[in-house]
């Protein structure tokens, strides 16, 4: 009996074309401080954390911005707070095991070894896959977006923000202490917080970024919201094309925008998040479902 | 020939906790007064003592989108408005936060052949010269070659 393959995007395609070479290691004896000069100076959302250059394991974002709620020391160990081992793969293993994996531990990088398994040559990482897949299906001929183009010269029907997006929308008071923030992050389990003022005009951001910056700053869980929140608010219009969402995010390094109402009054109706855009694959046409991947 | 003898005792500092846009103006007012490019400065504390280095290609780096291969395949996006985004998002970013901690340095004491050796293996364009834990000047690897070719030139004269 035949066997049927069923292919996606990623078919075929190994970790080696999707792997960044750069490994933001430390050892487990640099203090946090350190780890989040590292996290800003490479724009990475954790560091692999070293035991006489052995890894041992990771720390991110979320585990130091839970170090900055009970107010530990910046100069504390970042041993004495990495949450998770790091899991590993090679660089010849195929990318849709690896976004299992991913999806199976709910991580979003995993760091790539060589023939030795504690020798780390790279890091693999959900949002280059993104990046990859985009791309792919940018440059797709079997695309409906080239397909009608080519046909009609018109552009075709493809997804928008509002299909793809969260209604859910996170938001605290400027006034909030920058605690109430972190709650809400941890409770809630999103990266960032819409800021409002007390008209409910949105007025910044909170990330996970924002707030290990202020904790590296020395300021106290207890500062007001507005003062360590992101401006402006990166939003994008309801009825905006997908991929132009996921290109804006993708070139601004940015992993959520904040989605408005395209009719007057332009009220913030929900978060188009990048992890959710790539449920839609590349949102570029509507030709194959294939490829989508998402990691909760 | 020791380092005191090729250093520059005009050298221009930066602060850990300078922004930076200030960084970026505080190049750019050192390479006027210098008449030459400072593609990077040092970075000490309130008492002159050395903490890290701050180069243009760090700044670089963290301006730069890290998808930035999808730039070359699309030919409707506006590099220049990309790059204005992204400076608004250095503006809570201080020197500290990006600057190198582990800097090679040298002593006054140190000879200009140990110090072309170290430039050449770590690919360092600048060597600060401290004494005890105060910086005292900067080497650059053009005054190096430049004292070397001398003479150089003098040997064959």
């Amino acid at each position: 009996m035949p066997v049927v393959e069923i292919r996606s995007v990623l078919s075929g395609i190994t970790v080696a074309e999707a792997m960044r070479r750069q490994v933001i290691a430390l050892p487990t004896s640099a203090d946090i401080g350190q780890g989040i000069r590292m996290m800003i100076r490479y724009k990475v959302n954790a560091v692999l954390l070293t035991e006489e250059s052995i890894p041992s394991g990771v720390v991110s974002k979320t585990d130091l911005i839970s170090a900055f709620y009970v107010e530990l020391p910046a100069e504390t160990p970042l041993g004495d707070v990495m949450g998770s081992q790091p899991i590993a793969c090679f660089p010849d293993d195929p990318l849709e095991d690896v976004l299992e994996i991913m999806e199976a531990a709910g991580v979003h990088r995993l760091y790539v070894t060589g023939a030795h398994r504690q020798e780390v040559i790279g890091t693999v990482g959900y949002w280059d896959i993104v990046g990859l897949l985009y791309r792919f299906c940018r440059a797709c001929e079997r695309g409906t977006a080239k397909r009608d183009a080519k046909r009609t010269g018109e552009r075709s029907t493809r997804f928008t923000v509002k299909e793809v997006m969260t209604s859910d929308v996170h938001a605290c008071l400027q006034n909030d202490p920058v605690s109430a923030i972190i709650d809400t992050l941890s409770t809630c389990r999103v990266g960032a917080v819409l800021i409002q003022d007390e008209s409910q005009s949105p007025v910044g951001v909170i990330s996970k970024t924002d707030l290990i910056i202020a904790y590296r700053h020395g300021v106290s869980p207890q500062t007001a919201a507005r003062e360590i929140m992101s401006t402006p608010v990166r939003s994008v219009s309801s009825g905006e094309l997908l991929s132009t969402a996921i290109q804006q995010m993708l070139i601004g390094d940015i992993q959520r925008l904040f989605v408005r109402s395209d009719v007057p009054p332009e009220a913030i109706t929900g978060v188009l998040a990048l992890s959710d855009a790539a449920r839609f694959r590349s949102g570029s046409c509507r030709a194959c479902t294939a490829g989508r991947i998402l990691i909760r | 020939m020791f380092a005191r003898d090729v250093m520059d005792t005009r050298y221009h500092t930066l602060h850990a906790e300078q922004n930076i846009a200030e960084a970026v103006a505080a190049f750019q007012k050192a390479s006027k007064s210098e008449d030459k490019k400072i593609f990077g400065m040092m970075v000490t504390d309130h008492e002159d003592r050395l903490v890290g280095m701050l180069s243009m290609y760090d700044i670089l780096n963290y301006v730069q989108p890290k998808h930035v291969a999808i730039f070359g395949e699309m030919e409707d996006l506006d590099p220049t408005q990309t790059y204005r985004d992204r400076l608004k998002t250095t503006r809570s970013i201080l020197v500290g936060d990006l600057m190198t901690t582990d800097v090679v340095t040298v002593r006054p004491d140190t000879h200009v052949m140990v110090i072309a050796e170290i430039m050449i293996k770590k690919h360092i364009r600048r060597l600060p010269v401290v004494n005890g834990q105060t910086v005292v000047g900067i080497v650059y690897v053009s005054d190096v070659f430049h004292r070397l070719m001398t003479l150089f030139s003098a040997e064959n004269d």
